[in-house]
């Protein structure tokens, strides 16, 4: 299907193809390499504003490069500076940093935001405690940190806090992608105060982009396990011909195809403007839903080599296994939308759900 | 992904949204008067005249047919939406449900403008029914293998034999649409396909006999068609002679592609849903939040082959996978419910959930059979994936 996303698609797959993916370590925890050729070609500012600092275009255009690196395991910070942080800075009227410089966002942990005078005006506020889970810790040099306002108001405060010097722990996903602490130093930053509403925004954002991200991967999953099947010859011919394994790679395609029609439906409701955080949350769910039976059956099909880190299925097998679980786990985001459909009480629930995409 | 596998998102469709609130408001003054109470799967076991001739006044059955044949000549995606929320629902839909889904279309598509004049204008009033002839006692999956026969009499008329089977409610219709082999098979490992027709064959005519078969719940909707001799009028050849399978596999695009196959069991996670608000349980509501997101990727996957027909396509092969997710999670909902909720199912109990979980189970094998088995639908799809 030709869209009006294939030139940018072309373009990120172009400079993918001169960096192979690896297994992430402590050591090499990132591609800085890769990092580097897409700020140069303008790609890490796809879809923010050109008068913030951004290259322009539109959010499909955003989406078209998060999905393409999600499917080439690109070790790199676009969804959460192109998805996430970057439009959550923006809506909150605080200026972004140079998009060459890779930013991320933080929504977890125990973080205490303190409004201060540091005679730099108003917006100005110290945030002391430690931020978990962030995607990128000790890669990204921003981090856009979401936390509770303080006692007394409502809401939320966001602010861009520069990770200069600070104290991270080494945690990592399951695909070695760094996944630390922050320990926030109180130094004065920039932040808004954001509504509970969109407070949570911000999270349904980043829950979608990971959704994003699932459909990318599992498309890309599928493809090559259809590909291993028609070159794998076992009994004298290709394993795709067994209907045994016809039957599981016609169930990982069933799953595959759901998925994208969900997650695609989501990021309309998110270009449309509308309220996103039934959608997202139900496109998360869905997609770590599928994990389950894509990347079991990918590995079934692919055998012991799919098992090893010579392989390159890993790379994404192990990447959706903690995606499914990031921005928010796959058991809080059902209970999310469980309770959402549910706000106009039990004979609400088929109105509701004909609103949510 | 193989491009035969996905379609384009579906574009949001305001009279489809308008369609809805009117059929949602026509449901609940139903409701209010007592006219149905819901239940599950009743597209297959909902059989009630009246209310199909109702949603024939109000312009809801043979919507996207020509207005010459008694049509509205609306679009799919508000068919999709009117359908939907009488799955939702649970109302009795069964008596028409055949003859406005498929029958209807496979007229439009290949039958005479006598055939389309005769009949299609009493579909859309919601008062002719429509049986599938297709599976046989000894043809399931293997439908092509099918040995009821038609050949030509002396005045030009066919003359049917054998019998059909698992044939839904042909008890309350008129007519079906009966595929028979009327000439030898050909050459080959597809060449069964050949020499298949379809008759258009009235359900009165001598020689025809309905034996009821029960479902695991006593419910009669099944049954035996049985042809001892039955002269059909020549004039009833349904298309093409020879072009059966042909015909029969745009049939299926049709009947494999509505919500009707993951819907089935909504009224369920409806009555579910209550529990859930009513308990506050968290581990309830998750489940409510995982069932209602794999819903809402169905709905997206049945709205892009609504828009899909809109364009003039015929998707058989995403009809067949979304009716293998669909049907998948209809059994689900089930498994998924009864494991957060305590149930004692019953067909009798005075708990809505407990009855509503019963009907379900009770129907569930059904699911991934009916319209091809599951297994018949991810072949389909694998040659969607060029596996095959």
């Amino acid at each position: 299907m030709a869209s009006d996303q294939d030139l940018v698609v072309e373009t990120v797959r172009d400079i993918l193809a001169g960096h192979e993916p690896f297994a992430l370590t402590a050591e090499r925890p990132w591609d800085a390499g890769l990092w580097a050729d897409l700020a140069e070609a303008g790609l890490t500012g796809v879809g923010l504003p050109e008068e913030a600092g951004g290259s322009g275009g539109e959010l499909a255009d955003a989406i078209a490069i998060a999905r393409t690196l999600a499917a080439g395991a690109a070790a790199v910070p676009v969804a959460e500076q192109l998805l996430v942080a970057g439009p959550a800075l923006l809506a909150a009227g605080l200026d972004l940093p140079s998009p060459e410089e890779p930013l991320t966002i933080a929504v977890e942990g125990a973080v205490t935001a303190e409004p201060v005078d540091d005679g730099d005006g108003p917006g100005r506020w110290t945030l002391t405690g430690t931020a978990t889970d962030v995607a990128w810790a000790g890669v990204a040099r921003h981090v856009a940190v979401l936390t509770a306002a303080p006692e007394g108001i409502e809401g939320a405060v966001l602010a861009l806090v520069d990770t200069e010097g600070l104290a991270t722990s080494d945690a990592r996903n399951l695909a070695g992608e760094p996944r630390g602490s922050l320990v926030l130093g109180g130094a004065p930053a920039a932040g808004a105060l954001l509504t509970p509403a969109r407070a949570g925004e911000v999270r349904a954002r980043y829950a979608l982009a990971r959704a994003v991200q699932l459909a990318a991967a599992l498309e890309r999953v599928l493809a090559w396990t259809v590909q291993y099947a028609g070159e794998r010859q076992q009994f004298g011919r290709p394993l795709g011909k067994f209907q045994a394994i016809q039957m599981e790679l016609a169930e990982m395609a069933g799953e595959v195809t759901a998925v994208t029609a969900l997650v695609d439906a989501a990021v309309q409701t998110l270009g449309r403007g509308e309220d996103v955080v039934l959608a997202a949350a139900a496109a998360k769910v869905r997609a770590g839903a599928a994990v389950e039976v894509v990347a079991r059956l990918a590995h079934q099909v692919h055998g012991a080599i799919g098992f090893t880190q010579e392989h390159k299925l890993h790379h994404l097998t192990r990447r959706c296994w903690s995606w499914r679980d990031e921005a928010g786990s796959e058991l809080t985001w059902s209970r999310v939308l469980g309770v959402g459909l549910l706000t106009e009480g039990g004979d609400g629930l088929w109105p509701a759900l004909t609103r949510v995409v | 992904m193989s491009s035969s596998l996905t379609l384009a998102p579906a574009p949001p469709s305001e009279a489809a949204e308008e369609v809805r609130t009117q059929v949602r408001e026509f449901l609940a003054a139903e409701q209010a008067a007592g006219t149905f109470s819901t239940h599950v799967d009743t597209w297959l076991s909902g059989v009630d005249p009246a209310f199909s001739r109702k949603l024939g006044e109000r312009g809801w059955l043979g919507m996207t047919w020509p207005k010459e044949y008694g049509g509205h000549e609306r679009s799919a995606m508000e068919r999709y939406a009117v359908t939907e929320e009488l799955l939702a629902a649970g109302a009795p839909v069964a008596a028409h449900w055949i003859a406005d889904r498929q029958s209807g279309p496979n007229l439009l598509r290949y039958g005479t403008e006598v055939q389309r004049q005769e009949i299609l204008p009493r579909i859309a009033a919601g008062e002719c029914y429509f049986v599938i002839g297709m599976s046989e006692p000894d043809s399931g999956s293997d439908l092509a293998s099918i040995r009821t026969r038609a050949a030509r009499n002396g005045d030009g008329d066919w003359v049917v034999n054998g019998a059909k089977i698992w044939t839904s409610n042909a008890h309350h219709s008129h007519y079906g649409i009966v595929l028979v082999r009327t000439g030898p098979p050909g050459e080959g490992p597809r060449g069964k396909h050949q020499g298949l027709t379809q008759l258009l064959v009235d359900l009165s005519l001598p020689g025809i006999s309905i034996n009821p078969i029960r479902i695991l719940d006593g419910g009669h909707h099944f049954n035996e068609v049985v042809f001892e001799d039955v002269v059909v009028p020549g004039d009833m050849l349904l298309g093409e002679e020879g072009a059966g399978w042909h015909q029969v596999t745009a049939e299926l695009a049709f009947e494999r592609s509505g919500p009707e196959r993951f819907l089935s069991t909504y009224p369920l996670l409806a009555e579910f849903g209550r529990r859930a608000a009513d308990s506050g349980d968290a581990a309830q509501l998750a489940t409510l939040g995982r069932l209602s997101a794999r819903l809402l990727a169905l709905r997206q996957l049945s709205l892009r082959i609504a828009a899909a027909l809109d364009r003039g396509e015929l998707p058989d092969i995403p009809a067949a996978l979304v009716k293998d997710v669909g049907t998948t999670f209809e059994g689900d909902v089930v498994d998924e419910i009864r494991r957060v909720v305590e149930v004692t199912p019953s067909l009798d109990s005075p708990d809505p959930l407990d009855r509503a979980l019963a009907e379900a189970q009770l129907h569930a094998p059904g699911y991934t059979l009916r319209g091809g088995t599951n297994e018949i639908l991810r072949g389909i799809v694998a040659r969607g994936l060029g596996l095959r």
